[in-house]
């Protein structure tokens, strides 16, 4: 038998599997498929103070290996999603983390506030790297400067451990983390779509009424996976991986390089109970490389 | 709602890129209500990375019938799967249509839009007064005639652009006159977003219940990805899948 704990200091999740906000709807939507208990923890879509519509269709289009989505964060706001909550721990005891998201840092704030103070809620991640919100894709995890104040204005005014999910859409990523860090964040998750385009001919005009789109999927794994890697020589806090895994394989990959937990996304939307595949290859494959627990596996990257 | 591995009993091609799939599937086919959608893919595949959402045409006993036409990648790759090989099939999926009805129905279908519509007049013509109007560009839109034939609907209008099969013409051209005749309470269509945009305009004035089956390109299928949506006429957007595909007519705002 082996050990699939994954210690992130503040928590030990019984794996280190955990669903990633945006892919994993409300975490209801998911029920009929498999006993979300499974799961090492899971993130809900990430929520702001009040319900909103999202951007016009179209929101997806596939590429190789790939999906580009502008679906612009819709959502039914913070009293809602804390019914939801309610009615979600009713049904599992895995770890929730909510996703925080905000217009400006005062509504980041809020909403940190708010799902702080819910005992049923584990942990915050802040949302400052969605590109599908403001124009051109930016966000305040492409700003050091913001990153930092954001993140410690944040951590000053709550108690549950944050984690802090960042953009790979920027020059020097290493620098932005250690900003996380240095203002408090205890985990980052790592990392949020790149930045994509595509193109009608016909009409001449990009797929999306946003312009550009986030880029998920297997395609982005390889350049996810560089980024932790690439993080890690310069953070001590925990990194959780997110990019493009589909596998127990791809589990093991982002281990190998550092990270202490993976997020899945994409796949959940193809294969609505892939959590539980992705959790039974990672423990067939640790038991085939012989690896007792993860520790024996993480950060192991020769170089 | 499972994902079910289905197994295919027979692949009919229709020619003009359309294909009937009948697919063992039975946790599914016992479940399914007619205006439900399935999400599929060949066993296991990923590419490309989503399953493609297919209304139900019929399901009977351990089976369901899929058709289809293909239009890119993923419908292909289905096209091609051989009796005996499996997909992946999640579902059945989406609100449906309501059932018994007192009044007389009028089903419009435009092209593949027949699929959801069949599957209704399967299940009810003869408990219900059912009366279908099917239209298409020309002959090779418009199959499934033998089965349609086999059914005890009370009438059925054919329209071909070309002028192929049936009246030439399209499928909402007589909609009015054939609503007054046949003292049509209900209609029920599915088709092309240009057809329908003519039928909310048409039937508006008219005191129809007027519901409608809409097509998207859909992420999962089961309300999670958000994109799939459709604006309404209250501004908000809804989920084709987990809020439709079946919605009335006359909230749709097909500007978009």
């Amino acid at each position: 038998m082996v050990d699939l704990t994954a210690d992130l200091g503040w928590a030990k999740l019984k794996n280190p599997v955990i669903t990633a906000s945006g892919a994993f709807g409300y975490g209801e939507e998911f029920l009929p498929f498999f006993d979300l208990d499974i799961l090492g923890a899971l993130v809900l879509k990430g929520i702001y103070l009040h319900p909103r519509e999202g951007n016009p269709p179209p929101r997806l289009c596939e590429t190789p290996s790939g999906l580009l989505n502008s679906i612009g964060l819709p959502g039914i706001g913070a009293d809602k999603l804390k019914e939801t909550i309610r009615r979600l721990t009713e049904r599992t005891r895995t770890p929730i983390i909510v996703n925080i998201c905000g217009e400006e840092d005062r509504e980041f704030l809020e909403v940190a506030r708010v799902f702080d103070e819910m005992a049923e809620v584990s942990a915050l991640e802040l949302n400052i790297s969605c590109p599908n919100v403001r124009e051109g894709g930016k966000c305040p995890a492409q700003d050091r400067r913001h990153t930092y104040r954001l993140v410690r204005r944040i951590k000053r005014n709550i108690r549950k451990p944050l984690l802090v999910k960042l953009t790979p859409n920027v020059a020097d990523l290493s620098s932005i983390a250690l900003s996380a860090e240095d203002a408090g964040a205890d985990a980052l998750s790592l990392v949020n779509t790149f930045l994509g385009l595509a193109v009608d001919l016909e009409s001449r005009r990009s797929v999306f009424a946003n312009f550009f789109a986030g880029l998920s999927g297997p395609a982005i794994k390889p350049l996810a996976l560089k980024l932790v890697w690439d993080v890690l020589r310069h953070v001590r806090i925990p990194v959780i991986g997110i990019g493009g895994v589909v596998s127990g394989k791809d589990v093991l990959d982002y281990l190998l390089v550092g990270a202490s937990a993976v997020q899945i996304g994409t796949v959940n939307f193809s294969e609505p109970a892939a959590a539980v595949r992705i959790i039974s290859e990672l423990e067939e494959e640790m038991e085939k490389l012989h690896i007792n627990n993860l520790t024996e596996i993480r950060g192991k990257l020769q170089t | 709602m499972v994902d079910e591995r289905g197994r295919i009993e027979e692949i009919r091609d229709f020619g003009g890129r359309y294909v009937c799939i009948k697919v063992r599937a039975e946790t599914i086919a016992a479940e399914a209500k007619p205006g439900n959608f399935v999400m599929t893919r060949p066993v296991g595949a990923t590419d490309p990375l989503l399953r493609r959402p297919f209304g139900i045409l019929k399901a009977s006993g351990p089976h369901i019938w899929l058709y289809f036409q293909i239009l890119g990648k993923g419908t292909a790759a289905l096209a091609s799967l051989k009796p005996g090989e499996e997909m992946d099939i999640l579902g059945p999926l989406g609100n449906g249509f309501p059932e018994h009805q007192q009044q007389n129905i009028l089903l419009i279908a435009g092209g593949r839009g027949i699929v959801p519509l069949f599957f209704y007049a399967e299940r009810f013509a003869g408990a219900n007064s059912i009366h279908l109007i099917y239209g298409g560009r020309g002959k090779s839109d418009l199959n499934l005639l033998a089965e349609i034939r086999s059914l005890p609907l009370k009438n059925m209008f054919l329209f071909s652009e070309e002028g192929t099969l049936g009246k030439r013409g399209i499928a909402t051209q007589e909609v009015e006159e054939i609503i007054g005749d046949q003292h049509i309470g209900i209609t029920f269509s599915c088709g092309p977003v240009p057809m329908l945009r003519r039928l909310a305009g048409m039937l508006h004035p008219l005191p129809t219940v007027d519901l409608v089956s809409l097509e998207a390109f859909m992420g999962c299928g089961f309300g999670a990805c958000h994109s799939c949506v459709v604006k309404t006429f209250s501004g908000s957007y809804r989920r084709v899948c987990v809020d439709g595909p079946v919605f009335s007519l006359g909230d749709i705002a097909w500007s978009i």
